[in-house]
């Protein structure tokens, strides 16, 4: 299959690698931002929704 | 110590109530549209309620009354909640909530009058444009004053879904709106052609993503915890596919134009970036589906949930299906065909339409601070709901099977098996009328659940300012759980966080729009092109205004199949002219990019008075008042100039000459139609329309 999209990809590869490229760091980059969280860190953020006082009623 | 407060539930109640009207409205209109494509004498016999007319005003009025009211009711009421903060201000919640209101009604009224770019999903014309920059903005600023006297220093996830959808969908607006305005109600885009089509697809690729993905995903952050009662599965996850999300959604709006004109390395690269799109998306569906882990037993009870659980399934299947649609050799058979019709379905009944009725019947019980009236109503919405969807989506994905497949099929000879299309259109209309059915079924649940809301207000009473307390920020920032600064930097900073997320999602967009609109190569030149004659131009501009776009594609792939059909297949310099590009999404009938001198003017003449006549069968509604209307001529001179001024090459004082070359050529048509016993006045709208029909791909055709 991947060898169809380089086939389907005439000329400028250039462009095709680069975006690839430029994406990849990027991700990596969030990733190390991500692992790198402490775990209170995410409790606490996971949790702001469910701190309201309103929970009891409507349901 | 502890500050009171009051977070305002009246705008939230607003939203709630225009959400379910518009959608009623919208959802309406639509089931029209379903009809016409089965019963041609819905089209209700009067210019302004033709498919061409309509079909724009449902998809305006799902996407952006329905939909858009219905953000605007989701994020008004969890945004006040995760900063503990009333909105900024009232009076810019009211001028939101009636501009918006004012807007669609502006929208309603101009779309079935005909006053349309044909842009897709941006058909409204340049005052309604500025009309929603204007609200927008009123959006933002209240969106960001609520942010800045948070209470809450931390920003939540469901908030950055929501900041990336205020700045993207300003920045599509704006870049697709751009356009040189000939009247009040008339004006021309400024690009043409190829790069006209580059930036509609980049807009509405995007406008699914930023307008129908990232604010339904924030409002499944907040609303599916909250459901559920459990913080979300994931947070870390969370991060991670936000970021790539916008990162990558903004590469793949070129998959609309596969094989078509667009240059192949554009094409390629958003194949790539829609393949890579599925991680993104399905960690975000994974993300909800497992916040939901151990809690099954209350998915069995609780209908809101319900809902929610098809929801995040059918955004989890539309968006794997539409990286699949991308592929060249997939897209080859699905583009043009109901596939894509019942694709966005999947997506906007299931994901958007369902995200919002349970986030309705979560929020109106309590702001009215009662229970909801039935349990029982809602259930039976979600059913009713779920097996519209399936009645919906089915037909029509066998419609594009089978559709598509019968364009390419070639008997042993080497000839079309099906060389006139209305055979092939013959085939799916059962298909059409199930999925009409369908939509019945699925509108039956919205007004249940409209009686059920109605029921549940009446029970209770609106709680307009909901009292709540809560800290003031401390002066000095007090970290969570880390002692690493930048982690909390952009969480701490929304104004920078505006910032990166629009640079985030403005790469994508450039590096394939620069190199189209700027280097020459990507748009060869055809020196016999040249631009549209006076009364080609006014035929053109009212093929537009009868939304002639909306079945008919102008765009003919380089398949043999498709040059057999149709013709020479379309080249990149023939539409420098064209503004806006007309190549249209949908073939509910034949490819006009070829239509020139295919028939002669007698023809057209008759076809487009009664269509039956000169194609049994055909489903076209006949446009007899093109006959009996007058041809505006008093706008030809503006055209002309403002065409100049667009860089289409028409001599200086040429506007000076236009109507005295545009009544030649009217006449000499209708001298011609007269020869074929038709009597017509050389000043009616018919002639302008046929004209332009005779011009369409003749540049180059092969003599």
């Amino acid at each position: 299959m991947f060898k169809q999209f380089l086939e389907n990809a005439e000329g400028n590869q250039g462009y095709l690698l680069s975006s690839l490229a430029i994406f990849l760091i990027f991700f990596i980059l969030v990733g190390v931002f991500v692992l790198t969280m402490k775990k209170e860190e995410i409790k606490y953020m996971s949790e702001l929704p469910l701190k309201d006082e309103d929970d009891e009623r409507g349901s | 110590m502890t500050e009171k407060f009051y977070y305002d539930n009246k705008t939230v109640r607003n939203f709630a109530i225009a959400t379910v009207v518009w959608g009623i409205v919208g959802m309406t209109v639509g089931l029209l549209a379903a009809m016409q494509l089965f019963k041609p004498a819905m089209n209700l016999g009067t210019q302004y309620t033709t498919f061409g007319r309509i079909r724009p005003l449902h998809t305006n009025a799902v996407i952006f009354a329905f939909v858009g009211n219905a953000i605007f009711m989701g994020v008004y009421y969890s945004l006040q909640r995760l900063l503990k903060a009333r909105m900024f201000s009232d009076i810019l919640s009211a001028i939101h909530f009636w501009g918006w209101q004012l807007i669609i009604v502006a929208t309603a009224i101009t779309l079935p009058l005909g006053l349309t770019t044909s842009h897709e999903y941006a058909e409204m014309e340049w005052p309604i444009d500025i009309g929603i920059t204007l609200i927008w903005v009123v959006f933002g600023i209240n969106m960001f004053g609520t942010i800045f006297k948070r209470r809450e220093k931390h920003m939540y996830v469901a908030i950055w879904f929501y900041i990336a959808t205020f700045v993207t969908v300003a920045v599509l607006h704006i870049v697709n709106s751009v356009e040189l305005p000939i009247s009040f109600f008339k004006s021309y885009y400024v690009y043409a052609g190829v790069q006209d089509a580059l930036v509609q697809w980049w807009y509405g690729h995007n406008a699914v993503a930023f307008f129908l993905t990232t604010p339904y995903l924030g409002m499944m952050y907040y609303y599916l915890p909250k459901m559920a009662n459990r913080p979300v599965y994931s947070y870390k996850l969370s991060i991670l596919h936000f970021w790539s999300l916008i990162f990558i959604y903004i590469w793949a709006g070129p998959h609309h134009l596969l094989y078509t004109s667009l240059p192949t390395w554009v094409q390629s690269l958003s194949t790539v970036f829609s393949v890579m799109l599925i991680a993104p998306s399905w960690g975000g569906m994974i993300n909800g589906l497992l916040t939901l882990r151990g809690a099954w037993d209350k998915v069995r009870e609780d209908p809101r949930l319900k809902f929610m659980v098809v929801g995040i399934t059918c955004y989890g299947m539309a968006t794997f299906e539409g990286p699949m649609l991308a592929l060249k050799q997939i897209n080859a058979i699905a583009h043009y065909t109901d596939w894509i019709v019942a694709h966005v379905h999947v997506g906007a009944l299931g994901w958007n339409g369902f995200l919002t009725f349970a986030v309705l019947y979560w929020i109106i019980p309590r702001i009215y601070n009662t229970t909801l009236y039935s349990v029982k109503l809602a259930s039976f919405h979600f059913w009713i709901g779920t097996l519209g969807i399936i009645f919906y989506a089915v037909p029509l994905y066998f419609a594009g099977f089978t559709q598509g497949l019968m364009w390419k099929e070639f008997t042993p000879e080497g000839l079309l098996k099906y060389p006139n299309f209305l055979e092939t259109l013959r085939q799916i209309l059962p298909m059409y009328m199930m999925r009409a059915l369908g939509g019945t079924l699925y509108l039956t649940g919205v007004i249940v659940m409209s009686y059920n809301l109605i029921k549940t207000m009446a029970a209770g009473s609106l709680v307009a300012n909901e009292a709540a307390e809560a800290s003031p920020l401390p002066s000095v920032f007090v970290a969570q759980g880390t002692d690493k600064k930048w982690h909390r930097f952009l969480e701490r900073k929304p104004l920078l966080f505006l910032v990166l997320s629009l640079v985030v999602i403005l790469i994508g967009g450039m590096v394939e729009m620069m190199p189209t609109f700027t280097i020459k190569s990507n748009i060869p030149t055809i020196t016999s092109v040249k631009p549209y004659s006076p009364l080609e131009l006014q035929g053109r501009d009212l093929y537009i205004r009868e939304g002639c776009v909306n079945c008919h594609s102008q765009m003919i792939r380089p398949f043999r199949s498709e040059t057999e059909r149709y013709g020479e297949y379309s080249k990149a310099g023939e539409f420098v002219y064209d503004h806006p590009f007309l190549w249209g999404s949908k073939r509910t009938g034949p490819d006009l990019q070829r239509e020139g001198g295919k028939y002669g003017n007698a023809w057209h003449y008759n076809h487009l008075f009664d269509p039956q006549t000169m194609s049994p069968g055909s489903i076209m509604p006949p446009y007899e008042w093109l006959i009996n209307q007058q041809l505006d001529t008093t706008t030809t001179r503006a055209k002309i100039t403002a065409m100049r001024s667009l860089g289409v090459p028409y001599e200086t004082g040429y506007e000076a000459m236009a109507n005295a070359a545009l009544e030649k050529q009217a006449k000499s048509i209708a001298d011609d139609l007269r020869q074929n016993n038709i009597k017509v006045k050389s000043d009616r709208e018919i002639i302008a329309i046929v004209a332009y029909l005779q011009r369409l791909g003749t540049d180059i055709k092969a003599k």
